[in-house]
């Protein structure tokens, strides 16, 4: 992947380039997961309204001061249901990308240093695992236990850890063969030790886009899930949820469904730009040393 | 990211290889065949083993929420439905042995007949997305990939980035508020009534699944072009004054082809998992509708057939990758692996 030798003026040309390419999107995306991070953190106090107050009287409102993106059609605030849609809407891909990157780390340190019969079985496993599509294993499973949230998790993070894993180990494996782990234990070093103080820094860069890529998919399949009723209940304010409740009255108030649709676009993407930046970042400055 | 499922090829190709080069194919392909035969019965058994233990079973489906208790009892009889869940599996499989898939509780027809008419509406939206992400992606990674760093790359790239990381149904609803609702042109529910009609109705799904898919489409083939285009062998056939298109030609694209078929095969599985959302959206009665429908209505029979027609052809779509890098690459015919 990215382990050839990389001659120095190429790298020098395509990482200024990448940066004068990056950098306006960049910024925007940064400041996209900032706010939602500051609004994820202080939510209560940001929201204008009650998310889940219904008032018949004003249902169908359209974007005005008082209700910045309108009421739905049980007359409760859009904005505000935005704003509260990001307990759901943030929590899980951020709880699913901190326990990938965990498991997927450990497993792929472990068998790309340890290499033999775990190395092999590991990649069975995976190779059997990596042709399932998590989202339709999602559905089925949750759509038949009647499951909610943390079933839809827990699955998205099983039958999402073979890429991860596949990406980290074929970087585990070409660095464990480096002469300085060999140094390392010609030296008596732990076999631990090794591997978390020798290893674990060397593929950060990795971490980091694994991080980042599965918050993404995270946001992506979770939202699509409660889209289709499966995850959070009925009436909850999620952002997958709400567009699907708003979606009938289009032609009613439009911002009902266009918002939380644009909530989600603009932090997945946000996430996606930002883990990409970083990712090259780390990785360049691995490629100079 | 690019080297993805092919590893299994070439593990088992470089074990087999021999002076007959029909050899290895042959072997290689029944040994996937097996194992293809032994996934699909793992998905069954899985499914199954997670129907028999999900709460609200089978006779809730067929009776409904008002039958009697006596009624409830005698369709547990008659679907076996008390006994034990290796008896009950043994039963299902010996009807699957028989290609007997069933009757929809819902439709109260066979199941073969509901996923034969659903996939007739899946496959032309599954194909015309597939198509225009392939063949869009492959022209612009192609176009950034020759022109680095310059004004069209920048663009496709960032563009690329964006579009990847949006979910399809968010497009999905973006499109049929801006086309539908805004500007009235296209249908944005149910999948037509046949001729022009019904191709009205695949524009927006269609759209709305390819989008997402050529990105990725895009920066696969972007990346691989752009690492043959840095190998020796480029550059030292730029040095000999060879003509850019031949060389796009003769040693750009025979190499680049791998991953990018690869991709395609990826790209196919992944629609699987947008089409029952995209489908949803548009309220198109294909496939990922008939699925969501049977969940609902906890319909069994189609929900097993459903997965274990999708788990079908998510086999022979990796079989048929594999099988085209076979062909293309040299390399792995011969057992060497890939580079």
């Amino acid at each position: 992947m990215a382990d050839r030798p990389v001659t120095l003026s190429r790298h020098t040309w395509r990482t200024l380039r990448a940066r004068r390419r990056q950098t306006p999107l960049l910024v925007v995306a940064a400041s996209c997961v900032l706010v939602a991070a500051a609004v994820l953190m202080i939510f209560p106090g940001v929201a204008p309204h009650d998310p889940d107050l219904i008032d018949g009287a004003v249902a169908f409102q359209s974007p005005g001061s008082q209700y910045w993106l309108g009421t739905d059609n049980l007359g409760r605030d859009v904005f505000s249901r935005i704003v509260a849609g990001t307990r759901t809407g943030l929590l899980g891909p951020l709880i699913l990308a901190i326990g990938t990157t965990l498991l997927a780390t450990l497993v792929a340190v472990v068998a790309g240093y340890l290499g033999g019969h775990v190395d092999a079985l590991t990649g069975r496993v995976i190779d059997v695992l990596y042709a399932v599509p998590p989202m339709v294993v999602a559905i089925v499973v949750v759509g038949i236990t009647g499951g909610g949230w943390w079933i839809a998790l827990a699955v998205l993070l099983v039958f999402g850890l073979p890429i991860n894993i596949r990406l980290l180990r074929s970087a585990v494996i070409v660095r464990a063969r480096l002469p300085y782990i060999e140094a390392a234990r010609t030296s008596g070093f732990s076999g631990t030790r090794i591997m978390v103080f020798h290893l674990l820094p060397t593929i950060a860069a990795f971490l980091v886009a694994v991080f980042f890529l599965t918050f993404t998919y995270g946001i992506v399949d979770l939202s699509a899930l409660s889209f289709l009723g499966l995850g959070v209940p009925p009436g909850a304010s999620d952002w997958g949820r709400m567009i699907a409740e708003n979606r009938a009255y289009l032609f009613q108030n439009a911002w009902a469904t266009i918002g939380p649709t644009i909530a989600v676009v603009l932090v997945a993407v946000s996430a996606n730009v930002v883990g990409d930046w970083i990712y090259s970042r780390y990785e360049s400055r691995g490629r100079t040393r | 990211m690019a080297s993805g499922p092919g590893k299994g090829v070439s593990r088992t190709a470089r074990g087999s290889a021999g002076p007959n080069p029909a050899g290895p194919a042959l072997r290689f392909l029944v040994g996937r065949l097996l194992g293809g035969a032994a996934v699909l019965l793992v998905v069954s058994f899985a499914l199954f083993a997670l129907i028999y233990a999900a709460p609200g079973g089978a006779e809730q489906a067929l009776a409904g929420p008002y039958a009697s208790a006596e009624q409830r009892q005698a369709i547990r009889e008659t679907y076996h439905l008390d006994d034990p869940l290796l008896t009950q599996y043994g039963h299902y499989l010996r009807s699957l042995a028989t290609l007997d898939f069933g009757a929809s509780f819902l439709m109260r027809e066979p199941v073969t007949v509901s996923l034969a008419r659903a996939a007739m509406v899946t496959l032309p939206l599954l194909l015309s997305a597939w198509g225009l992400a392939m063949i869009g992606g492959i022209a612009l990674g192609l176009l950034a990939a020759t022109r680095r760093g310059g004004a069209v790359d920048r663009w496709v790239s960032s563009t690329v980035v964006v579009a990847a990381s949006t979910p399809m149904f968010a497009t999905a609803i973006l499109l049929t508020w801006l086309f539908g609702v805004k500007l009235g042109w296209l249908p944005t529910v149910g999948s037509g009534q046949g001729g022009i009609d019904t191709l009205r109705h695949l524009v927006l799904p269609a759209v709305a699944m390819g989008t997402v898919l050529l990105a990725s489409a895009t920066r696969v083939t972007r990346s691989a072009v752009m690492d043959v285009l840095d190998s020796d062998h480029v550059t030292f056939a730029r040095s000999r004054g060879i003509s850019s298109r031949r060389i796009l030609g003769n040693d750009v694209l025979r190499n680049a082809a791998v991953p990018i078929v690869t991709q395609a095969g990826g790209l196919l599985i992944a629609l699987t998992g947008g089409l029952v959302v995209v489908e949803s959206v548009f309220a198109f009665d294909g496939i990922g509708s008939l699925l969501t429908q049977a969940i609902g209505a906890r319909d069994v029979p189609v929900i097993q057939a459903v997965t274990l027609a999708l788990a079908a052809a998510i086999v022979l779509i990796n079989l048929a990758v594999d099988l085209a890098i076979f062909g293309l690459d040299p390399r792995v015919r011969r057992g060497r692996g890939r580079g």
